[in-house]
């Protein structure tokens, strides 16, 4: 696997995109978008786009790109599933992904009462060591597995962005997506995790 | 069926009490599939499969009719016992009768109407009898906009449907003031939600008045059923819609409700009923509490599975098949040292060559097949290239190979 840029065909399409940054979104382009969103998540567009209908537009820190990201009414969302008893989308090892998810959110949002998106990026090692406090003692190797397993499921969720070959991890758009109560646990939990610095072998 | 025999008033006297008889004969036949002995009702659905058997080992026969032993023989994936007493059931009600009514006959016929009743069973039982009203009430409106029909037919029609309206109202409206909500869905289900229904009854209806005017009481009688039908579903909706709450229980409506609705809906309106059934993109939504569980249960050590507990007994069965093992090694170590004798390899096809015949050969191969296997036992086993072909000895062709002891272990 190697950036998101590259291996997502629809985030690698967004400067061939037919759709002018000039031009008011119309009706087909934000089913487009919709479209584009629901195959291959969070869209990678330039800076000046428009947000379609529903989508949340979320601006790089570097300013040229931004994300646009799909964003249901609360009656639509995942957890409607839950309500109708239908599975959502399958996911290996749920816990530990969650955990690194857990420990990336304690490294890349170093504060917790600011806004969440886009946060600061973090080295893999401090993720990693995080992560191993969260999980407990583990064999070196299973444990590196583990992190780096989890890492591309969240990256090609777009729930981090993860740059491999600069071995820097930050949270994707899809954070912005929790919502205020939502991210009142989450402060709870940041708060319940150790501090990267203090970790030994976090050092980046 | 049963209006088969629907009396004609127009001759009195004799014909009509032939026409009675003719009335209560079918009927009799009829229901004779629903009589577990004379004059009770059945209650297995069983049994209704031991008539169904027996009226089509009368279908099957032909013309000649069919014995009893012979009805019995063809019904023989049940129990005789069963099958000789819906017989004499069937008989008694003249569902199944002698070919010749004669003393000795051994032949009999049967009645068609039994097996129709049958058929009406079932589909009421699957279907809850829906579509039987809507049949019945094409059947009646076809029957009062026949040219020949008098204002008796309008009448007889109307009344009829007068009573099923009343019928199904009385009891859709009772089971929504006293059943349980998980009742009144399941069976609410195959009694309501039928506009259909209530706009097929109103339009044989509008043809009897307006051909009829002098049965207006009648139509009125007709006007307060469908009434009450209506409210009674209003009601049971209502019941059931608050019940419901805002879950999106689909069960709410039938599944023929669906099943139309998807038919007929233009593209705009099916789509809006997936307006707010849009997902997000396929991906994993991780919600906070979820998280905070697995950080939660993640760093301690001491959730680390444990074995179940065992019971004390277990230990003995768990003991044993592992000393089995054990002398099976001593077993083999033994057999192998004997082959080897003081030597460090030994040669397949020798041993194997040696051997009396050909199954004790096989047997001293499995040996030393066995000590190569077990890794506890310090043997070899190394095959070579090629096939040792010798005509008359023991095994004809052997594979050469050697057992070596491996040092270090020994």
């Amino acid at each position: 696997m190697t950036t998101p840029t590259t291996t997502d065909p629809v985030r690698s399409k967004k400067h061939t995109s037919p759709t002018s940054p000039s031009r008011p979104t119309g009706p087909d382009d934000t089913a487009l978008a919709w479209a584009r969103a629901r195959a291959g998540g969070p869209l990678r567009v330039p800076a000046g786009t428009p947000a379609p209908a529903g989508m949340l537009r979320l601006p790089e820190p570097s300013g040229d790109v931004a994300w646009l990201v799909p964003q249901v009414p609360e009656t639509a969302d995942t957890r409607v599933l839950a309500e109708l008893g239908l599975a959502g989308p399958l996911l290996e090892q749920p816990n530990d992904t969650a955990r690194l998810l857990a420990a990336v959110l304690r490294c890349c949002w170093e504060d917790p009462l600011a806004v969440i998106w886009p946060g600061t990026s973090a080295g893999s090692a401090a993720v990693l060591a995080v992560f191993g406090e969260l999980t407990g003692p583990r064999d070196e190797m299973a444990h590196r597995r583990s992190a780096v397993a989890a890492l591309r499921r969240l990256d090609q969720a777009g729930w981090l962005l993860w740059d491999e070959t600069g071995d820097t991890i930050r949270l994707g758009p899809r954070v912005a997506l929790w919502s205020g109560s939502e991210l009142t646990t989450l402060r709870q939990l940041w708060r319940s995790m150790p501090e990267p610095a203090s970790l030994p072998g976090s050092a980046s | 069926m049963v209006d088969d025999g629907r009396v004609q008033d127009v001759q009195g006297g004799l014909d009509d009490l032939a026409g009675e008889a003719a009335v209560l004969r079918v009927y009799r036949q009829a229901f004779a599939v629903l009589a577990r002995e004379a004059e009770k009702m059945i209650l297995s659905p069983q049994l209704l499969d031991v008539d169904e058997a027996i009226l089509s080992a009368f279908a099957a026969s032909g013309s000649d009719g069919l014995t009893e032993e012979q009805v019995r023989n063809a019904c023989r994936a049940f129990p005789e016992a069963t099958v000789s007493r819906r017989f004499e059931v069937l008989k008694g009600y003249g569902a199944v009768s002698k070919v010749f009514e004669r003393p000795n006959e051994r032949f009999y016929r049967a009645a068609f109407a039994p097996y129709i009743m049958l058929l009406f069973l079932r589909r009421i039982a699957e279907r809850g009898g829906q579509s039987e009203l809507h049949q019945l009430l094409s059947m009646e409106h076809e029957s009062v906009s026949a040219p020949a029909a008098t204002d008796a037919d309008g009448r007889a029609s109307v009344e009829r449907l007068t009573q099923v309206f009343r019928l199904i109202a009385n009891e859709l409206s009772i089971m929504s003031l006293g059943a349980d909500v998980a009742q009144l869905r399941e069976n609410a289900q195959l009694l309501w939600g039928n506009e259909a229904l209530i706009s097929r009854a109103e339009r044989v209806h509008a043809t009897v008045l307006e051909r009829w005017p002098a049965l207006d009481r009648e139509c009125q009688w007709m006007r307060a059923a469908l009434a009450a039908y209506r409210d009674a579903i209003d009601a049971a909706a209502g019941r059931l819609i608050e019940r419901a709450g805002t879950t999106r229980a689909l069960g709410l409506l039938p599944a023929e409700e669906w099943r139309s609705f998807a038919r007929t809906a233009d593209t705009a309106r099916l789509g809006a009923v997936l307006d707010t059934f849009v997902f997000d993109a396929p991906a994993p939504w991780f919600d906070p509490q979820v998280m905070t569980e697995a950080v939660e249960t993640g760093g301690r050590p001491d959730t680390a599975r444990m074995p179940p507990p065992r019971p004390a007994g277990d230990a003995d069965a768990a003991g044993e098949p592992e000393a089995a093992a054990a002398v099976d090694q001593d077993g083999i170590r033994s057999a192998v040292e004997e082959l080897l004798a003081t030597r460090e390899f030994i040669k397949i096809e020798d041993v194997l060559r040696v051997a009396p015949d050909w199954a004790s050969a096989r047997r001293v191969l499995a040996q030393l097949t066995a000590a190569h296997l077990d890794p506890a036992l310090p043997y070899t086993l190394t095959w070579d290239e090629g096939l040792d072909v010798a005509e008359s000895a023991s095994p004809a062709w052997v594979t050469p190979g050697r057992l070596t002891r491996d040092q270090e272990a020994s």
